[in-house]
């Protein structure tokens, strides 16, 4: 099939998906509330911390703030093209998965179109209005060359967090697991680049740019937009976000297609 | 009548299915820690150097928080809210109902048992080894070491009262999110346990205080590293102890009217 034909597919296939969530208005607007709502929970102990101390590692509220906000953008496009894949270990043990492998298109394709999330509408909304209100309190100057950098780095940043939600779950191919990976590490570690990197010890610095290049998402790029210095690493590193996002992902999906390979229904 | 040896047996059972499932609840150690890490590293990057900050010294501080993601970790290891609402959801909570025992208490007294395991198999190891290894300070004296303990213990029931009588509201509305999330900014603001309540801003330390969440985390953390002391535990304790016999009531409200509810649709 043509990679024109699949986009028809794909939006096909979503579009059913976001009818059928649209039906259930009120719990479609309670869930983008409660998303804003924890957003706003982690400003605003960002806010507190600075109270008295003005700045942590040399960012001050608002630039912590515009960081945040970078990071929020790319994962709301990562709540709607991978966020599930967390769950294939749920189909697999079910028996589920096999009806992703009957039909005659790519079943990673086929497994990425099958949900669509529209609360991400939640992290749009926080993003967007954040990177205003930063953008007056800064003075930030939104040249065409600034906003397509930004734009080229939340595309980085939805390859990084998209591959490492399809690795994780890759993972259930072999240990049936993988929803568990998503809490007990990737969650965690999401938290912990909301924060500059400059903060955290070198060995944790140097494996989120070089291992799980979550720096890639937002650290690199909003240092350079913010024109902050991000010790220990090069100048402008932040310009090769996409690439390290298409190579991650490449490698990401490499692994996916491995673990199908060998896949075995579990025949429940 | 509350019968002790009933409950107990929750307990045992509890304690014994966290043994069976040993490595889900031992691979929750390794978020508690990247949150460690997260918190410890935040602190460091804001004393910068410096020996103490609003009269609280460094060392103290970075206490404070090893101390509160122990009792994060205590905390998390019960029955999830999420849990108890998708028991709601699907129904299974009627099976519970049925039986002759008090679904409230059941939960916790389960909860003790799986709290037990996590804290002898996995927390008590860790942190020991944490308190060796780093500049941390401890209790000078063996009552401190007591009444923390007894503080942490009712901090413990007041989050189970709250985020028990959260998970039920499932049984009055459809859709919880927005609410949930508000109970669990709560739970890691004002509660204390990643920011003291004495860097908060003069206004909202002051609403914090007249709140149950700093009984949680505020407390207990504040009385392990001296900031409460002498005469002044006693009465952190007394607020504590006012504060859950609130939250337990709250929680047999919501209990009985859930419960009643489902009387009324079980035609």
């Amino acid at each position: 099939m043509s990679v024109l034909k699949y986009f028809d597919l794909y939006f096909k296939l979503i579009s059913a998906g976001v009818r059928a969530q649209l039906q259930y208005r009120f719990a479609f607007v309670m869930r983008i509330v409660g998303l804003i709502t924890s957003y706003t929970g982690t400003a605003v102990t960002m806010w507190i911390m600075l109270y008295q101390f003005q700045e942590l590692g040399s960012w001050t509220f608002y630039e912590m703030l515009f960081l945040f906000a970078v990071a929020i953008l790319s994962w709301g496009f990562c709540i709607i093209l991978f966020f599930h894949f967390r769950g294939l270990d749920t189909y697999i043990l079910n028996g589920t998965f096999d009806r992703f492998l009957v039909r005659p298109i790519n079943p990673f394709f086929h497994f990425m179109a099958m949900k669509f999330d529209v609360a991400s509408f939640g992290q749009f909304i926080f993003s967007i209005g954040i990177f205003i209100w930063v953008g007056f309190e800064l003075q930030l100057d939104w040249t065409l060359g600034k906003s397509l950098f930004l734009l080229f780095s939340v595309i980085g940043g939805v390859f990084i967090q998209g591959g490492l939600l399809v690795m994780i779950s890759a993972l259930a191919f072999w240990t049936t697991k993988s929803e568990q990976f998503y809490w007990v590490a990737m969650y965690p570690a999401r938290n912990l680049t909301n924060y500059p990197l400059v903060i955290y010890p070198k060995a944790v610095q140097w494996f989120t740019a070089f291992v799980v290049p979550f720096g890639f998402v937002n650290y690199f790029p909003a240092a350079v937009l913010l024109e902050k210095e991000t010790p220990f690493f090069p100048d402008k590193i932040g310009y090769f976000s996409p690439l390290v996002g298409i190579i991650f992902f490449a490698v990401a999906y490499y692994i996916w297609m491995l673990g199908l390979k060998q896949y075995k229904s579990t025949g429940s | 009548m509350f019968r002790f040896r009933l409950y107990w047996t929750f307990t045992k059972k509890a304690f014994l299915r966290s043994a069976v499932y040993r490595f889900d609840v031992w691979s929750r150690l390794g978020s508690n820690l990247i949150f460690l890490l997260m918190w410890g590293s935040i602190w460091t990057a804001l004393y910068a150097g410096r020996e103490e900050a609003g009269g609280v010294s460094f060392e103290a501080m970075l206490t404070y928080i090893v101390v509160s993601q122990f009792l994060t970790g205590v905390n998390g290891a019960g029955t999830p809210l999420w849990d108890i609402q998708e028991k709601v959801r699907t129904g299974d909570i009627s099976l519970e109902l049925m039986r002759p025992f008090d679904v409230p208490l059941r939960y916790l007294f389960a909860d003790f048992g799986s709290v037990a395991f996590y804290i002898l198999t996995a927390l008590l190891p860790l942190y020991t080894v944490l308190f060796i290894f780093m500049d941390l300070t401890l209790p000078d004296s063996w009552q401190t070491w007591v009444l923390f303990i007894i503080s942490a213990f009712i901090g413990f029931l007041i989050r189970y009262c709250i985020e028990m009588s959260f998970g039920l509201l499932s049984f009055f509305l459809v859709e919880t999110g927005g609410i949930v999330d508000i109970f669990y900014f709560a739970m890691s603001l004002l509660s204390g346990s990643v920011i003291p309540l004495w860097f908060f801003p003069g206004w909202l330390e002051k609403m914090a205080l007249y709140l149950p969440f700093q009984g949680i985390y505020y407390i207990p953390n504040a009385i392990f590293i001296g900031e409460i002391s002498g005469s002044a535990i006693l009465l952190s304790l007394g607020i504590q102890l006012f504060w859950v016999g609130v939250c337990y009531l709250l929680l047999r409200l919501v209990w009985n009217r859930a419960s009643h509810k489902v009387v009324v649709q079980g035609g």
